[in-house]
């Protein structure tokens, strides 16, 4: 071990290293799409890939760094969607006479109103970029209150407990959404103003970049969390909760804070989703889609890696969006027995996570096991207690 | 019988099945069984394509629904649970891999639909399956023959466990697997027996609610937060516990939006999933181990005060 060539065997670990692997394969076949089936399609994967790294990387701070069951997901993602389909509109249909009670989110008054409201957005750049940021405020602002009321619950249950019933009132949200029309439109799906409509030529680009790059902030973010006293203090949470309360952690709190942060987080992913998309749809917000799918992306990437969950958005988005791309021309042949090839993607996720479990359990880029005193002094301590030959 | 009563008693005799399936499974394997979800429908579709194709009532195709559902569990366990809990995995680890069976065994009922629906031109999406039911002494047959089915099953079962050799091995496995396995009793038999008699009463109950409410590939998907509700409600230590649970659920879901609808107005019924999840949220909120965990408490501090009175 001391006499290999220190820099040399770095630069080794870096090329050997998979996360450094997996990202030039998956620049390589962003490049055969783009070559082959145009850039739109890239366009697509990236904004998808966009909003599902932000959900998964808040359900990653939850699940993979404070070890809590978070099997509501979709919950936080509904707050924010919900409140950026319901209150910033309102609020400029209020501020220029517009209809903006409960009628705002009536079908027949919504389809005049929000495009008037778009086309208000669309004569003012410094309008629409302050919208966007108020939308994306409120919507964590939503969030972290739903953070804090599924804390509550997070405190006293243990972690199957914890699940279930987060997972419950997930599907409640989203029965109280497709129900109580003021809301976002009940059945009928309200619109979004649109504030990217100022760059109209070029609204998808625009959306892509303003998308990837704030999936970029959050892991940048959270890469520094997670890495700073207080990420420390969340892993000890997770490893030994009781440690953590002997060594004077105030583990409530910092669950709470956790919750909060993650949930705020999910909710702006919400939020970017339903701005792209310029509807929300109550009944889009299912457990499958918010709930299920982050946690096979996450699985896949590597529970408690930032970058693992980055890497495995990106693989199982291109996955689900090839499969759609070919799946009449490879999968053609189930439409003899009438058979939809969509449900391939289901498989496909399903396949994924049980792969995973079984043969991959630490996920593609396995987090790694940090000790509490750097390197040097756990072998220094190993050398004088005559260990030297086993550590390090 | 009024008709909320009806279909209550067929869809809380269904979900008390599931419940039940999901807390043997839980106490014998520590998995939250998510499949049991797809199972359940899975269940319902073998009963309805049994009726459709082949006529008759849908009673007579529950047996074969069973064990369709218990085949469906063994090869869960065989392909996924056996490995995990050689390895000990996490309650978390075990949870997700049944996620992941669902996944795949909800497409297969997706592109089951599909052949359904192209090949032999039915329409498999939106199934009332009370339309081939028979009435029974004034009433749909369902609200007679269902309870009556699941109490036969549940006494079946619970013969099973206490009265032969096979099911004191497994209640010794419950109690204590490492004492269990010491003195001769093969876990892997034990947990394979757990997933065949689960899955097999998960298909039962998908089956069951199939007769009180739409037939839909997501009938599992949607109902699985009340199979969840009542084995909680229940505490998921016992199985009696889950099984009354699920009935209780179920029935109060009925009942309580029969009664809100006729006191608050129909819109309520928009929001009937709000009661069985009321129902889960203030039972975790007082008991956090639910039902089952309040009576072990409260029998402990009887029996606690027992034994200090005969110290006095």
């Amino acid at each position: 071990m001391n006499g290999v060539d220190k820099t040399g065997s770095r630069m080794q670990d870096v090329w050997m290293k998979n996360e450094v692997v997996i990202g030039l394969v998956m620049v390589a076949v962003l490049t055969v799409i783009m070559l082959t089936l145009g850039l739109s399609l890239v366009l697509t994967i990236l904004i998808d890939a966009a909003v599902f790294t932000i959900v998964t990387l808040s359900l990653n701070l939850e699940v993979g760094h404070t070890g809590i069951s978070q099997f509501g997901r979709v919950l936080a993602v509904i707050a924010g969607a919900f409140v950026v389909g319901a209150v910033p509109g309102r609020v400029l249909a209020f501020l220029n006479g517009l209809p903006y009670g409960v009628s705002y989110a009536d079908d027949a008054v919504n389809y005049k109103v929000v495009p008037a409201i778009s086309d208000l957005l669309a004569s003012s750049l410094p309008l629409s970029v302050g919208f966007l940021l108020f939308s994306f405020l409120l919507a964590a602002v939503a969030g972290a209150a739903v953070g804090w009321l599924t804390s509550r619950p997070a405190i006293r249950l243990k972690e199957a407990y914890l699940g279930i019933s987060l997972l419950a009132f997930g599907d409640f949200f989203m029965w109280v959404g497709h129900n109580w029309e003021p809301l976002v439109g009940g059945t009928t799906a309200v619109f979004v103003p649109d504030p990217f409509r100022v760059v109209w030529g070029s609204r998808f680009q625009v959306v892509v970049i303003v998308a990837v790059i704030m999936a970029f902030l959050v892991y940048l973010y959270l890469e520094k969390l997670t890495r700073s006293p207080f990420g420390r203090t969340l892993h000890m949470v997770r490893d030994c909760d009781v440690a953590a309360a002997v060594c004077g952690k105030d583990i409530v709190r910092i669950r709470t804070q956790s919750l909060m942060i993650g949930s705020a987080l999910a909710a702006v992913g919400g939020a970017l989703y339903v701005i792209y998309a310029g509807t929300c749809t109550a009944i889009g917000f299912t457990r499958l889609t918010w709930t299920f799918w982050p946690w096979a992306y996450m699985m896949l990437g590597g529970i408690g890696s930032n970058r693992g969950v980055v890497l495995g958005v990106l693989m199982l988005t291109v996955a689900r969006t090839l499969i759609i791309t070919y799946r009449s021309t490879l999968f053609g042949f189930l439409l003899t027995w009438g058979i939809d090839p969509m449900w391939l993607e289901y498989t496909l996720m399903g396949l994924v996570i049980m792969l995973v479990v079984l043969f991959m359990p630490h996920g593609l880029v396995p987090a790694k096991v940090e000790s509490i005193l750097p390197a040097g002094r756990v072998r220094k301590a190993a050398q004088e207690q005559g260990f030297g030959a086993t550590v390090g | 019988m009024p008709a909320w009563l009806a279909s209550g008693l067929a869809y809380a005799s269904g979900l008390s099945l599931t419940a039940g399936g999901i807390t043997l499974l839980y106490i014998t394997t520590r998995t939250f069984n998510f499949a049991h979800a797809s199972m359940a429908t899975w269940g319902f579709y073998v009963v309805y394509t049994g009726t459709v194709l082949y006529g008759g009532t849908p009673y007579r195709w529950l047996p074969l629904s069973f064990l369709f559902g218990a085949l469906l569990g063994v090869i869960c366990y065989l392909v996924l649970n056996r490995h995990l809990l050689a390895r000990k995995a996490n309650t978390i680890t075990l949870m997700m891999s049944t996620l992941g069976y669902d996944l795949v065994l909800l497409a297969f009922i997706q592109m089951y639909c599909d052949y359904l629906t192209y090949s032999l031109k039915l329409f498999p999406r939106r199934v009332t399956m009370s339309v081939y039911d028979i009435e029974l002494f004034g009433t749909s047959g369902a609200s007679v023959i269902l309870p009556l089915t699941a109490v036969a099953v549940l006494s079946l079962l619970h013969l099973f466990i206490t009265r032969t050799k096979f099911g004191t091995a497994m209640r010794a496995t419950i109690e204590n697997s490492l004492l269990a396995g010491a003195s001769g009793i093969n876990s892997d038999w034990v947990y394979l027996a757990s997933w065949v008699i689960g899955g097999g009463m998960a298909a039962l109950g998908g089956a069951f609610m199939a007769m009180a409410m739409t037939g839909t590939p997501v009938l599992g998907m949607t109902t699985i937060p009340f199979m969840f509700a009542g084995a909680i409600l229940g505490g998921l230590h016992s199985l009696y516990g889950g099984i009354l649970g699920g009935f209780v659920v179920g029935l109060a879901e009925y009942a309580g939006v029969y009664f809100l609808a006729a006191e608050v107005g129909s819109w309520v019924l928009g929001y009937r999933m709000a009661i069985p999840l009321l129902i889960m949220a203030v039972t975790l909120m007082a008991f956090p181990q639910g039902l089952a965990g309040a009576w072990a408490t409260m029998v402990g501090r009887a029996a606690g005060l027992r034994k200090r009175g005969v110290e006095a």
